[in-house]
């Protein structure tokens, strides 16, 4: 089966080729193309998913398998081509055939949502062509095989997410935020290329069990000391933090609400900010580098990475809290949703900083907070892209994004309602609904960390205020949305969504409730770990023992409790909402909230100073340097013609006039012999005819009297 | 036999004669005439080497000096003749157009 595993890459690619091409002339803009396209890859991810499963994934066995496509570059060496060369190969292990399964699937449903969300939309061709290109670019990604095949589908990607958020390039705000959006994650990217780079010129290699190979063998060594081992993760940790819009580089995720809500469905729950988590994942091998002793994976204690990896947990901790308070003030239902998407994704780098520290505590490949990390990308992937597309519903439906207009809709679309809500539950951790197990999963780990480091109780409380403020606002969007009164203006002509859209929701809501029960199956969910012993245990087993079970007590409590305050707010009104703005300071915060703590504001300032501040160099150098350089040349050239002039002048002028002037007064003075008196030329024939005679007979008659001649 | 030193003076003195009407005359007419005493002079020395050497080559010179003396009078006279019909005088020193 593995050799066909290349077609889940194909099928979306060739759909967009064709839609891309023939778009115009197939039926809907060739949207069954595309949906025919990632069911053949889902169903082709699927059989993979088998494949791993007989081959021993659940009992944790790791069923890894190199699919070999093309080999770009040779090696040096003629003989064996593959040492040192570059090759694009396809790495379908635990991990990437979860991915694959899951983006495919996911990929399906929003596809099939767009027909009926895009149904009106000019450029439907277009749409779909792009979408192929991003579940392409993300199912490239996943199961890329090494780095650099990794970067080239991530950058596809990127590419992807530009196009289809500025989708309506024609409204300002969305080519703006698809500039941005471009431009932000750009960043990230570099720090990525530059980790790239790094990885081949230590490692001569860009594969991932390659570079695993050759850690214990190279560390140590000049070209890999410990400096080097913080610096790789970092930077590939960068890309991520770029993709997955991690602080400071979150700014663009709520401007890409300007694309087509499918699309933020996609980029939020199935392709985009996901790769940043999965590159996380991937850098494992860095984060926690292993070495074989007697048989069994053990961690190389002095090669990890301490401040890469609280890099990652604390980072993960403080966008979290930081992306949730401002979801607690904005009255875009998208918004609200696009910070919750950076919140949740923080969740996931928590659990991944922290299972990283697990293991480098426990001194063993104990998955526990790895696999709470991709636990949760799974389930957040279920319930953001129900949230998403839920949301796209209500959008549909009253035209508006604002929930200030909105209000007592469930009485007009019970089943966006419905499926909403059981998405909000999902997301706002109360059991036994999916976001429950994975967000207390990752909030176990790092209390469990606390004991080696004292830093991941305070990451933990984070953790915990932010799962408050999760269930606050999730509900507060809920109950300003579907309950209360309805304040738009007009009631009439509001209608549930066609049946293309709601169901996609239907089967999310299935899954986005019963995903959370994935691991009981699959004997732990340690088991999508690509390397390692498996995270074999039930998420149960931490929430029966000590403290594991005060935690589940504690974390239900705040996440009910954050529900209940927003119920009194928004639905029962037995507190006013004008509390939170009553006082000045409170006043102030929710302004700072609302304005997202004006960072949008300081970037683009700074953007705009930085900009300024280049031009009025490029200036300086203009007019001092370059200008200068131009007049010295001026005035140089002027000084040597100058000089030239003057050497013409007075030189060969000066000696041509001279000539001419003493001719014409030696001439003014001989031509006094021409008297025209013809006695006086006589006399001269005379006088020289003399004069030879007296000179032959000198010469004749003279001389020789002396004895000469 | 006459000595060719008697001749040898005769032509110098007529040569002298010749060159000094040549140069301090006046008149036209007369630095003509002048000049033909030059030439008899020339003439004259011609002849009387002949006769010393014996040879007749001299005396067809002579003959042929005397022809080329005639033509020339005649190119002279005919210069004067214009000469006076365009200034109205042949006197030497009034005509100096060729001077500076």
């Amino acid at each position: 089966m593995y050799e066909y595993a290349v077609l889940v890459i194909l099928f979306p690619l060739i759909a967009f080729v064709l839609v891309g091409i023939f778009g115009k002339r197939l039926s809907q803009g060739g949207a069954y193309v595309v949906v025919a396209s990632f069911v053949a890859a889902f169903v082709v991810s699927l059989f993979l998913l088998i494949q791993a499963l007989q081959n021993g994934m659940l009992s944790g066995g790791i069923a890894e398998e190199h699919v070999p496509l093309i080999r770009w570059i040779p090696g040096p060496d003629a003989a064996d081509p593959a040492e040192g060369g570059i090759a694009f190969n396809l790495l379908i292990d635990n991990l990437s055939v979860v991915m694959l399964v899951l983006v495919s699937f996911l990929a399906i449903l929003i596809a099939t949502y767009s027909i009926g969300y895009m149904q009106h939309e000019e450029g439907k061709p277009r749409y779909f062509a792009e979408i192929a290109l991003f579940v392409t670019g993300m199912l490239g990604t996943v199961s890329a095989d090494n780095f650099l095949q990794l970067l080239i589908f991530w950058e596809i990607m990127g590419l992807c997410s530009y196009l289809l958020i500025g989708f309506w390039y024609h409204k300002p705000e969305a080519a703006s935020a698809a500039k941005k959006a471009f431009m932000v994650t750009r960043i990230g990217d570099l720090a990525f290329l530059i980790g790239v780079i790094a990885i081949f010129v230590v490692f001569g290699t860009f594969r991932f069990d390659e570079i695993q190979e050759k850690i214990p063998a190279l560390f140590g060594g000049g070209a890999l000391d410990a400096r080097m081992m913080t610096l790789i993760p970092l930077l590939l940790f960068g890309g991520a933090v770029g993709k997955s819009a991690q602080f400071p580089l979150h700014f663009w995720l709520p401007d890409a609400m300007e694309g087509p809500t499918p699309v933020s469905a996609l980029i939020h729950a199935a392709t985009m900010v996901k790769a940043g988590v999965f590159l996380v994942a991937r850098s494992f091998i860095f984060l926690v580098p292993t070495h074989e002793v007697a048989g069994n994976l053990e961690v190389l204690h002095d090669a990890v990475p301490v401040t890469a990896i609280l890099t990652v947990a604390v980072i993960g901790a403080f966008t979290a809290i930081f992306a949730a308070s401002m979801a607690l003030a904005h009255y875009d239902i998208k918004r609200v949703l696009a910070y919750s998407t950076i919140s949740q994704l923080a969740y996931m780098f928590l659990g991944l900083g922290a299972g990283a520290w697990l293991m480098y505590a426990e001194g063993e490949a104990n998955s526990a907070g790895y696999a709470a990390g991709m636990f949760h990308l799974m389930n957040h992937a279920f319930f953001k892209a129900l949230l998403f597309l839920a949301a796209g519903s209500v959008i549909h439906a009253v035209h508006t994004n604002d929930m200030r207009a909105m209000g007592g809709l469930r009485k007009h679309i019970p089943w966006t309602y419905r499926t909403m809500l059981v998405g909000s539950l999902a997301l706002a951790g109360i059991p036994p609904l999916s976001g429950f197990w994975s967000k207390d999963e990752i909030l176990a780990v790092t209390f469990e960390n606390g004991a080696s480091n004292n830093l991941f109780y305070l990451l933990f409380a984070v953790g915990l205020v932010t799962a408050f403020m999760t269930a606050f606002y999730t509900f507060r969007l809920i109950f300003m949305t579907f309950h209360g009164e309805y304040r738009g203006k007009r009631a009439e002509g509001i209608h549930e969504s066609p049946r293309v859209m709601v169901g996609p929701l239907v089967v999310l809501m299935g899954f986005a409730a019963a995903s959370g029960f994935f691991p009981f199956l699959a004997n732990g969910w340690g088991n999508v770990v690509f390397y390692g012993e498996p995270h074999a245990a039930s998420p149960l087993d931490a929430f029966l023992a000590f403290p594991g079970a005060v935690l589940v007590v504690v974390s239900i409590v705040v996440a009910v409790s954050g529900l209940l305050l927003a119920w009194l707010v928004y639905d029962k009104r037995r507190i006013h909402a004008i509390v939170f703005t009553r006082t000045e300071t409170r006043k102030s915060i929710h302004t700072a909230l609302l304005n997202r703590y004006y960072i949008d504001a300081a970037a683009d300032k700074l953007g705009r100073s930085a900009y300024l501040a280049f031009a009025r160099g490029f200036d300086w150098v203009d007019r001092h340097v370059v200008d200068g350089l131009v007049n010295l040349i001026a005035t140089s050239g002027r000084v040597i013609s100058r000089a030239s002039d003057a050497f013409d002048r007075r030189v060969i002028d000066g000696a041509v006039n001279r000539v001419s002037l003493d001719t014409v007064r030696s001439s003014l003075t001989l031509r006094r012999i021409q008297t025209g008196r013809v006695a006086n030329y006589t006399g001269m024939i005379a006088f020289g005819m003399a004069l030879i005679i007296l000179v032959v007979f000198v010469a004749k008659v003279v001389l020789p009297l002396f004895g000469g001649g | 036999m006459i000595r060719p030193e008697y001749e040898l003076i005769l032509s110098a003195l007529l040569f002298a004669i010749g060159l000094w009407g040549v140069m301090r005359r006046r008149n036209a007419i007369v630095v003509l005439m002048s000049l033909e005493i030059v030439l008899n002079a020339a003439v004259m020395n011609f002849v009387a080497f002949s006769a010393y050497a014996n040879d007749p080559k001299g005396q067809v010179f002579a003959l042929l000096a005397i022809a080329v003396a005639a033509g020339e009078a005649a190119v002279g006279v005919a210069i004067f003749l214009t000469l006076f019909k365009a200034r109205g005088t042949i006197e030497l020193d009034k005509i100096r157009l060729l001077r500076w």
